[in-house]
């Protein structure tokens, strides 16, 4: 009976990941391209071999794309998708409840808006000097600047702010929430022993919420890794030599794209079967370091 | 009760003969569905699709006149989809038995079509139509491959190098060195080295910020191979069909992006986006470009309207041939003709070649000519009343004597990427000219391994 349940996701998740998937991985072991589709025989053992996978590694911007998603996913996560999530958790739980879902509210506008608008939106914040936002209404007023398209003067900015505003929402609802659920028991006990606020969020708050904390991260880390569509719709990999290019992007830019129509995509798959390698070795080590097991343990207090 | 018993079976009888001489007819007349497929940026190119309507009309009273009973029914696709995508958009719908029946794309492309069989070889059908014996012979070329025609041109174009003419006279040049500098460039007295003199110039004097004297186009494509060609460059061999890199002609063409980049205050261009920076740079604030014919139309529909369009350009800004490398050398041009292809799914291909020998014409091609700032294809078509009327079509037509093509190797695309990379990190300061010839090297050895003899 319980397999009767699953039969529906178990389907849905083998055809549309599972068997993907797998031919992702075969895939990245030919050479199928835009030239060769329909004739290549890719299925077959004998059309298998390393080539990609030397390829991206003797790669003279291997290097640089590695660099680029290392600070990338780092930079984000850390001072956005747990960092700022948590702050801004911390501070709307800790004022007046309606304004501090307000403000939450407003938040969200990012992740509610769709990419493309979003996009746009930063592209005309970012604009050169008669038009762009920032230039005209902030830098301009104040002297800074000779006006330049900003996005390319400083496309890092751009792309780990842009990422970062959609990316803290998501950790803002999850840790305020796990935040308003913690006792108000212990918030009251700790007060009364005289903890300042700090001491509070660093000896109550941070511990009970290491679980939400765990997840975020993880969770976080992977669809950073893997996200890209922000990234091509601002600066797609420049402006300069794959200046903001990152892994996703380029096993993107491989497999699909091509001036003159030469994709390669057994070259793109060999990519991302790298990054899915790495998420995957990812999580084990977050769930190491956080140890998972003792937190899905059973209370050993709390019992009703 | 009689009569009307008898006036019902009348009328009953007529209604059947009628509907069966109908459907008799109807079975005569053979509807055939053509699809067209073509990438065209409104509203400049609608012409490429839309001929396609008249022709239809056209076709169809020839068919009927012959006694033939097919009809045809053109359904247009045509949107602004970059060329990447619409090449997979062709592959991956063959694949599923849908491709277009023709289907208009650069002529780039056929090595690799047909090598996987998804277009047809055109001989033997286009010598039905003698219309195309008017279309020049050097464009017949570009659509060659393996000795076979697999397509028919549908316009040409020139990529001239552009200037800025108020910012010239700021450097203080007078209106007749102006007027006079297409003509230095034919004849080889103005070089590449001095165009980038002169950009120097305007970076020193303040006349254009660093970066602006002079730009190509932001990303990979076709605009860079006339400037590799112009130091001596070859990319295939005609007779094998093998690409071909030579690294004489690579280090000069390298070393002229590093210094243009390091030294001479150029190419801040790259990486650029198309209509958030690169058109409004290039029609306000660069001294020399490196354009198309056909972004003449979109900058005066597009960027450039609310000054004037058309006027205010032909005020403002210049054109002529890529310059030579050295002085007394021949400046070239590289033109990238559209060519209509024929799937190897069309049911029938003669009726598709009949449609496509009707846009073949003055008129049609004229009309999408002017309209879009393509050049035309036909032999004297600068006779005809309409096209020597419009200016731009008749000044720029000389440089097809000089014009230039890319390769039709399937495997370009990944030739032009390695170089366009390497052209990158030179600009960017990340590689030495040197450096740059050897990542060419490697690369190209690595990707293409016997498909490019490297020189």
């Amino acid at each position: 009976m319980p397999y009767t349940f699953l039969s529906p996701s178990l389907v849905v998740v083998t055809l549309f990941f599972f068997i993907p998937l797998v031919m992702v991985f075969i895939l990245s072991f030919t050479n199928l391209d835009m030239t060769n589709f329909g004739i290549l025989k890719w299925w077959q053992p004998a059309n298998w071999t390393l080539d990609n996978y030397v390829k991206i590694f003797t790669n003279r911007f291997f290097p640089r794309i590695l660099k680029n998603t290392l600070i990338y996913v780092s930079a984000t996560l850390i001072f956005f998708n747990v960092g700022m999530a948590l702050v801004i958790a911390l501070i709307t739980t800790n004022i007046n409840r309606r304004v501090g879902f307000a403000f939450r509210l407003i938040w969200l506008m990012c992740r509610l808006t769709p990419v493309v608008v979003y996009i746009m939106i930063w592209k005309a914040l970012a604009g050169p000097a008669p038009m762009g936002v920032i230039n005209k209404h902030i830098l301009g007023p104040l002297g800074i600047g000779a006006g330049e398209y900003l996005l390319n003067a400083n496309p890092w900015l751009f792309v780990i702010l842009v990422n970062g505003f959609i990316g803290a929402s998501f950790g803002m609802i999850i840790f305020s929430s796990a935040i308003e659920a913690i006792p108000k028991d212990y918030m009251i006990a700790s007060k009364v022993d005289g903890a300042s606020t700090w001491q509070t969020i660093r000896y109550i708050t941070i511990p009970m919420i290491r679980w939400p904390l765990l997840f975020v991260t993880t969770y976080q880390t992977l669809s950073l890794l893997t996200s890209f569509e922000q990234i091509m719709l601002l600066t797609d990999g420049g402006p300069g030599l794959y200046e903001t290019e990152v892994w996703s992007l380029t096993a993107y830019h491989r497999a699909f794209t091509s001036y003159f129509g030469n994709t390669q995509w057994g070259y793109g798959s060999a990519w991302a079967v790298i990054l899915v390698t790495i998420g995957i070795v990812m999580a084990i080590v977050y769930l190491r370091v956080f140890k998972f097991n003792e937190l899905i343990q059973e209370p050993k207090i709390d019992q009703l | 009760m009689k009569a009307s018993r008898s006036l019902l079976s009348i009328i009953l009888i007529i209604i059947l003969v009628v509907s069966f001489t109908a459907m008799a007819l109807a079975q005569d007349l053979e509807i055939i569905p053509i699809k067209m497929r073509a990438r065209a940026k409104p509203p400049m190119e609608n012409w490429r699709g839309l001929n396609f309507l008249v022709a239809e009309k056209d076709l169809n009273a020839d068919l009927e006149a012959l006694g033939d009973p097919r009809r045809v029914k053109v359904e247009i696709i045509q949107d602004n989809m970059e060329w990447g995508p619409l090449i997979t958009e062709f592959v991956l719908s063959y694949g599923v038995g849908e491709a277009p029946d023709i289907w208009l794309t650069g002529h780039e492309y056929i090595g690799a079509q047909a090598e996987a069989g998804r277009i047809i070889p055109l001989g033997g059908m286009i010598e039905e139509f003698p219309i195309f014996n008017l279309v020049f012979d050097n464009l017949w070329v570009s659509t060659m491959y393996k000795g076979k025609i697999w397509g028919v041109p549908q316009d040409a174009e020139a990529r001239p190098l552009y200037w800025n003419k108020t910012l010239l006279k700021k450097l203080g040049w007078s209106d007749e060195e102006i007027a006079a500098l297409p003509g230095k460039i034919e004849k080889g007295e103005f070089t590449l080295y001095d165009m980038l003199e002169t950009a120097k110039q305007a970076v020193d004097k303040g006349v254009v910020k660093p970066g602006n004297g002079f730009w190509t186009r932001p990303k990979d494509g076709p605009d860079f191979t006339p400037f590799y060609y112009a130091f001596g460059g070859e990319t295939i061999n005609p007779a094998t069909g093998k690409l071909v890199y030579d690294k004489t002609a690579g280090l000069k063409y390298y070393k002229f992006f590093y210094e243009a980049a390091q030294e001479y205050g150029s190419m801040g261009c790259l990486g650029l986006d198309w209509s958030e920076a690169w058109h409004p740079g290039v029609i306000s604030k660069v001294l020399f470009w490196v354009g198309g014919t056909w972004q003449w139309a979109e900058w005066a529909e597009k960027f450039l309207k609310d000054l004037g369009g058309e006027a205010y350009m032909w005020e403002n800004f210049g054109f002529g041939l890529i310059p030579a490398a050295e002085k007394g050398g021949k400046p070239n041009s590289l033109t990238h003709p559209m060519a209509f292809l024929v799937s190897s799914q069309c049911k029938y291909p003669d009726l598709a070649v009949a449609l496509i020998a009707k846009v073949t014409n003055y008129g049609p091609n004229t009309r999408h000519a002017i309209a879009s700032t393509h050049l035309g294809i036909l032999k004297g078509q600068t006779e005809y009343k309409f096209y020597k009327g419009f200016r731009l079509l008749s000044e720029a037509l000389y440089m097809l004597d000089y014009t230039t093509f890319l390769p039709n190797s399937p495997d370009w695309g990944t030739y032009s990427r390695i170089t366009y990379e390497a052209m990158a990190a030179c600009v960017s300061g990340d590689f030495t000219p040197e450096e740059a010839v050897d990542f060419v090297v490697e690369e190209l050895n690595r990707e293409l391994g016997d498909k490019i003899t490297i020189k």
